[in-house]
């Protein structure tokens, strides 16, 4: 992962600005008019902030117009009303005020996701709605909008610029889209714009990774409402009023369609959509004159798409372009497990140091006890874990394996006792609080971020380690992320993945996907690794495979592992845990455990394990 | 302005207005409980409930008739558009679903307006229920009591579908615990088709039993369809009990507000929803469950 | 490519001095054609591109989908007819816009529709659309004043003449007036100065009122010049003032409150659908039993809609009714052309329609050429032009027709002729003395160029 050149950077930005500079000698004699192709720029502006929500992020709202109405009132207010002489000032005030609904609004409609968010969403846009519609039409003009919203006027020194109803307004929102992408471009790029996709991709892993994804959304859920504010104003401003239908569901609906017929994150979908949509309204009924069925004609080629081509116009071609020859899917990768695969670099060596047998304990729980409902899970379990160790817990099914490590990582809270880590009692915090203090687990059902590429799953882990739990670098280039390039490939190359790199993860064999799973936990340099069930599902031969890698990891580490292959825990652990009805039955070496007649008879007396 | 005997009337009229919005949410919230889709056509079906009922009565000049064979053609179009399009969408995100419904809900509203025009058709109320009825310390439609009446049998037949019948027994179970009932295998994707059918009826049935309060057009469900959301919200997503108590709450708040200052009424209810998600992020009577 | 080419300074400098020009020219006199020699004239909106061919083409935008669809439906129907008439050179245009041969200035008139959905965004776009992809000479339609006024402020900027065809706001030609913009049909305060002495005379004095009014500009001014004009009148008294928002679907609150309030007259102000609804559902409260409904501002297809039934006895301020036949010839030859195609009796949005491209052909006609300032100054002569209502003419200060209000109220079933017979025409009042002063509404006319 090179740094990219400044060329390679401004590539994008640059297609985008040559693209609209030439679209008006290339689209006005396909029948494009002016004031379409300035509504298409205005709503591929909005929808460049509603891609990142719901394309890169995965939060689909059917809420947007209140962003929309919000940015655009404000400015037309100012600008009409208040006589506002500054058009641009107008419109970042407009902007910075759907900015601030945009924080109110998603403090609580992020409360939840999915469905529930959706519809919250779409509730509280027609709150809005009525707002402007009534209580607020002393400002807004109620039912009649604001008529009368100037255009701007620049001054650039050798000439003064006045944006009229014609070219130069094109000029104008074309400058704005401009802005609007380039930003977007770095966003997309940047470790936040990555950590969105995770988000999408698997909202709990990338939390338990060590990212805040609250505050991520929070984040996107803001800058998609900024981008809609600034919309919302453009959109007084190219036609001299404010509509008070910027507001309705209609919009946030139109907007929706349209992104999705153009391509899901992609970024230019919506831009492609909206010119799609505009000018198959227009076409539908002038030239095919199907009247009031147009909106039919359209809802039809809406429900086809979704139906079958769920990436839209802009990703089907960018699949079709992806789509040549390359080298086939290949075999996976045989791993080389003979070379030396203990810390390589400095940062591992550090780690080494840290992780030195001083006696004292990296983790210690008393009193570990869960309750659901009347049953009891875990209870008063005193566990400690000495630095540098590598412990086994074992224990028959049923024995509170997994409420046990769930609560060791703060995934579930306990119902009593604490759990003290590096010297610091984090009973009570959150799995991505635990992960920024060192401590993580790979699950026993991979959770990986399953349409990325191996390096990309790997970098999302490093990343949270590198930047904490939240920044808002938003127009940073990830590759410019110090030490992130080194820190992925050194995982990569301990989990024996590096050439597997740039595959997506839907291509990789099951046990390099188990191998990605604790690649993507040790990604997160942790102090304290747990490890549940990593042999779960293998076959023979990806077991010896694999606990070779255990080894090879836990040089220089403190690992936790779980799992129901006796014969591995005894091969890896120095020290071992039985577990048996949720309590501890006894601990100490695999020879003290393996003559243990209690264990012996716990699992003798228990189901057959495998 | 404000009396007794006005307020208790609005009260009345909440309760109404409740019942309704009560019963097209437990059509939207058994949908979703059980199939995990949330349908954005629901306020069409509402239409469309509307319209089958409003020819019925053209041919027949029976409300009976009319109400039956409404609820009847919904329930049929409801497993047609599950048999035929839904269907592929259970294992397809649930943002995928929301699109397709959406989708959906435009075109079943076109088609309609192609059928039918623009201009608002009206069912009349049945005899036995024209005129107004006296309440004593109020006078008050004859037919919106009866709706009442109805829309109660509806729920409770609704009640008794949900928790007396082998199906219904699937249908909780699967609010309780998706996995649960997709591990049930094949036979549960014959519940899935009935339970869209009768969630599709249950809007269908509201929209022909109102036909005679408010005439239908091609857009009357959307106005429903964000009404039904807040409903869901705030009794709690795939919770029939919770359906029935936001609704009845959304109808008081809906009515007492107006009371005051009509142009508030709406913008309570989206309030009243905000609160409720702050009190009680799942809903009045949600749980962690399927939401 | 560009037809804007022409925004460059120095054209701009020639459309001045053609402007002054001009204004010496109106002054030579009407009758006469204002300017015959059509080359001289400097670009302009759409002119002369949009009239170089052997056409010219109309836009028209009415909503198709969505609330008002129906209405938007019936001005259509309106729009067609009289293209055809005109193209035809028909017998009913030719008595209305007497110069009239075949097509308009020897050019036939070609037309495109669109869908505005009832919002004003949409209808922007469309129009602006055929302004610049069709080379709109003209443009027309509206069923709300939220989009009469959005296309107002569009026709000023584009220097397109545009025709709103239903819109009752009085800000249409009152604050929000364009020089580019001519309104034929009445509006919140005809409507609420006809209605009054009609129900005065027909109910008596000393009234209560109950008023259901729809929130938004429209509705509290004819509100307030209803509760003005019957309280100087006859002593009228308000007896509540139920306010709904846009978009009610139920109003039982609301009649509850008026049901409650001993009120002897309701008076509706609502339109569209809002209207639909809050009527049945007043019926349904026996409050139309007990009280009087009035709808200063009748929404077209009402009577349809609610039924015979509902409607008797209902007064109702409208600006066309077909049955006007029995006083105007012209809507008897407008009826029949009409009922032939489409098998039922035009209401008042075909009939605003039909009127408005009738009026502006003759506008156009009597400049004797397309050139925007010539035909808006022969609008602004105010010559009196035989309409469907009688005589009518434009006051040249706000762009507003003079033109008679109808009042009529509804007929009982069993009294209907025919199924479109819903109402006896009561009065029709003369509309000069109902306007107010062209600037009491702060109507300010743009320039003309």
């Amino acid at each position: 992962m090179m740094r990219r050149s400044r060329l390679q950077l401004w590539t994008p930005d640059i297609v985008v600005a040559v693209c609209l500079l030439l679209a008006p000698w290339v689209l006005p004699p396909l029948g494009f008019s002016e004031d379409t192709m300035n509504r298409i720029l205005v709503y591929g502006l909005f929808g460049i902030g509603f891609d990142l929500l719901f394309g890169y992020t995965g939060l689909l709202s059917f809420g947007q117009a209140a962003f929309f109405g919000t940015g655009g009132f404000v400015a037309a207010y100012l600008l009409t009303i208040m006589g506002l002489p500054s058009v641009v000032s107008g419109l970042l005030i407009g902007t910075l005020a759907a900015t601030v609904v945009g924080v109110l609004v998603g403090m609580v409609a992020l409360r939840r996701t999915g469905i529930y968010f959706a519809m919250i969403t779409v509730a509280i846009a027609e709150m809005f709605f009525f707002l402007e519609n009534s209580p607020l039409s002393a400002f807004t003009g109620g039912e009649n909008g604001l008529p009368g919203v100037p255009a701007p006027t620049f001054y650039l020194g050798f000439a003064t610029v006045h944006i009229g109803p014609d070219w130069t307004m094109y000029g104008f929102l074309a400058v704005c889209y401009l802005v609007g992408i380039v930003i977007a471009h770095r966003i997309v790029r940047s470790p936040v714009g990555h950590i969105l996709v995770a988000i999408r991709e698997n909202p709990l892993r990338a939390a338990a990774v060590g990212h805040n994804v609250h505050r991520y959304k929070l984040l996107v859920f803001v800058i998609a409402a900024a981008y809609g504010g600034l919309a919302g104003g453009l959109l007084g401003v190219l036609q001299g009023y404010m509509p008070p239908d910027a507001f309705t569901f209609s919009t946030s609906g139109q907007l929706v369609m349209q992104t999705v017929i153009g391509g899901l994150g992609t970024l230019y979908g919506p831009l492609v959509g909206a010119a799609v949509w505009l000018y198959l309204r227009d076409f539908l009924q002038s030239t095919l004159g199907l009247g009031a069925a147009w909106k039919l004609a359209l809802g039809l080629v809406f429900v086809v798409l979704v139906c079958f081509l769920r990436r839209g116009i802009v990703g089907a071609i960018v699949d079709l372009l992806r789509r040549k020859p390359a080298a086939p899917a290949g075999d996976p990768v045989e791993a080389d497990w003979s070379a030396d695969a203990g810390p390589t670099s400095e940062a591992d060596a550090t780690d080494t140091v840290r992780a030195r047998r001083d006696g004292e304990p990296i983790l210690k729980a008393e009193g570990l006890t869960k309750r659901y409902g009347g049953l009891v899970a875990n209870s008063n379990i005193d566990f400690s874990v000495t630095r540098g160790e590598l412990r086994g817990v074992i224990g028959p099914n049923g024995a509170g394996k997994s409420t046990f490590f769930k609560m060791l990582t703060c995934e579930v809270q306990p119902s009593a006792g604490h759990i003290v880590f590096e010297g610091r009692d984090i009973t009570g915090h959150s799995v991505t609080e635990a992960c920024q203090l060192g401590l993580t687990k790979s699950y026993q059902v991979n959770q990986l971020f399953s349409r990325l590429t191996v390096r990309e799953n790997v970098t999302i882990a490093a990343l949270s380690r590198e930047r904490g739990s939240f920044r808002s670098d938003l127009v940073k280039d990830l590759t410019h992320v110090p030490g992130l390039s080194d820190r992925v490939d050194e995982t990569l190359a301990l989990v024996r993945l590096a050439g597997r790199a740039d595959h997506p993860v839907s291509d990789l064999a099951y046990g390099e996907k188990r191998r990605l799973e604790i690649g993507l936990a040790l990604a997160t340099s942790p102090s304290l690794l747990l490890l549940d069930e990593p042999l779960a599902g293998m076959s023979p031969h990806e077991r010896v495979e694999t606990v070779k890698l255990l080894k090879s990891i836990a040089r220089g580490r403190t690992m936790i592992v779980i799992d129901h292959d006796m014969d591995a825990i005894f091969e890896l652990a120095e020290k071992i845990t039985v577990l048996r009805e949720g309590q501890i039955l006894v601990e100490g070496t695999p020879e003290e455990i393996k003559a243990n007649p209690a264990v012996q008879e716990a699992y003798l007396g228990g189901v057959n394990e495998e | 302005m404000l009396n007794w005997a006005n307020f208790v009337s609005q009260c009345f009229n909440g309760l109404v207005l409740g019942a309704l919005l009560a019963l097209i949410s437990s059509g939207l919230t058994i949908i979703y409980g059980t199939l995990g889709v949330l349908n954005l056509a629901h306020g069409a079906m509402f239409m469309l409930g509307g319209y089958a009922g409003w020819l019925a009565y053209e041919y027949s000049h029976s409300y009976v008739v009319a109400v039956v064979a409404g609820s009847l053609f919904v329930l049929v179009a409801g497993i047609f558009l599950e048999r035929t399009i839904i269907r592929f969408f259970y294992g397809r995100p649930p943002e995928d679903q929301i699109l397709v419904t959406f989708g959906l809900g435009i075109v079943i509203v076109e088609l309609v307006r192609l059928g039918f025009g623009s201009l608002s058709k009206s069912v009349p109320a049945p005899e036995w229920a024209t005129g107004i009825t006296s309440l004593g310390f109020m006078i008050y439609p004859t037919y919106r009591l009866a709706v009442v009446a109805i829309v109660a049998v509806a729920l409770l037949a609704l009640y008794v579908l949900l928790y007396r019948t082998r199906l219904g027994m699937i249908v909780r179970a699967g609010i309780e615990d998706a996995q649960m009932v997709d591990a049930l295998g094949i036979n549960a994707y014959r519940v899935f088709m009935v339970v869209f059918g009768i969630g599709a009826m249950a809007a269908g049935f509201a929209g022909i039993v109102n036909a005679p309060v408010a005439p239908i057009t091609p857009d009357i469900g959307g106005d429903i369809l964000v009404q039904t959301f807040v409903v869901v919200v705030i009794g709690g997503v795939g919770s029939f009990p919770g359906a029935v108590l936001g609704g009845l709450i959304a109808g008081e708040i809906l009515s007492i507000t107006s009371m005051f200052d009509p142009a508030y009424s709406q913008v309570m209810l989206f309030a009243a929803m905000t609160l409720v998600l702050i009190v009680r992020p799942y809903g009045l009577l949600g749980t962690q469950g399927r939401a | 490519m560009d037809y804007r080419d022409s925004n460059d300074p120095p054209s701009r400098r020639r459309i001045l001095q053609a402007g002054a020009g001009l204004a010496g020219a109106t002054l030579l006199g009407s009758g006469f054609p204002l300017n015959a020699l059509a080359a001289d004239k400097p670009a302009l909106g759409n002119y002369p591109a949009g009239t170089s061919g052997s056409s010219v083409f109309i836009g028209i935008c009415t909503p198709r989908t969505g609330t008002y669809a129906a209405q938007g439906e019936d001005e259509i129907k309106g729009y067609e007819l009289a293209i055809e008439h005109l193209n035809s050179g028909n017998e009913l245009m030719h008595r209305i816009s007497p110069r009239i041969r075949k097509g308009v200035l020897g050019k036939t008139v070609k037309y495109g529709i669109a869908d505005s959905e009832a919002k004003p965004n949409t209808a922007v776009q469309a129009q602006s659309r055929f302004i610049s992809e069709n080379k709109a000479i003209m443009i027309s339609g509206s069923v709300s004043s939220a989009v009469a006024v959005a296309i107002n402020k569009l026709a000023e900027r584009e220097k397109v003449i545009y025709l709103p065809c239903i819109t009752g706001s009085n800000d249409t030609t009152g604050k929000d007036c364009v020089r580019y913009s001519f309104r034929q049909c009445f509006y919140a305060e005809t409507a609420a100065n006809a209605i009054g002495p009609v129900l005065v005379k027909n109910l008596g004095r000393n009234k209560k009122i109950a008023f259901l009014t729809p929130d938004y500009t429209y509705g509290h001014t004819v509100r307030q010049s209803m509760q003005d004009a019957l309280a100087s009148l006859g002593g009228w008294t308000v007896a509540t003032n139920q306010i709904s928002p846009l978009g009610t679907t139920d109003f039982s609150s609301h009649l509850l409150n008026v049901a409650n309030s001993g009120a002897d007259v309701v008076i509706n102000i609502n339109f569209g659908r809002d209207a639909v609804l809050s009527i049945k559902q007043a019926k349904q409260f026996g409050i139309l039993d007990q009280m009087t409904l009035v709808m200063p501002y009748n929404t077209p297809f009402l009577a349809k809609e609610v039924g015979a039934n509902i409607m008797q006895g209902v007064y109702a301020g409208t600006d066309y009714w077909w049955t006007v036949q029995d006083r105007f010839a012209l809507a008897k030859l407008f009826n029949e052309a009409f009922f032939k195609k489409h098998n039922y009796m035009p209401e008042w949005g075909a009939n605003s329609a039909y009127m408005q491209v009738a009026m502006w052909a003759d506008a156009v006609e009597r400049a004797g050429s397309f050139y925007p300032v010539d035909v808006i100054k022969a609008y602004e002569q105010g010559k009196t032009v035989q309409s469907t209502v009688g005589p009518v003419h434009f006051r040249p200060e706000d762009h507003q027709l003079v033109r008679p209000v109808i009042i009529v109220k509804g007929k009982k079933p069993g009294a209907m002729k025919s199924a479109d017979d819903y109402y006896d025409v009561v009065e029709v009042v003369d509309g000069g003395p109902l306007m107010q002063k062209p600037d009491a509404f702060g109507c300010k006319l743009g320039s003309y160029t």
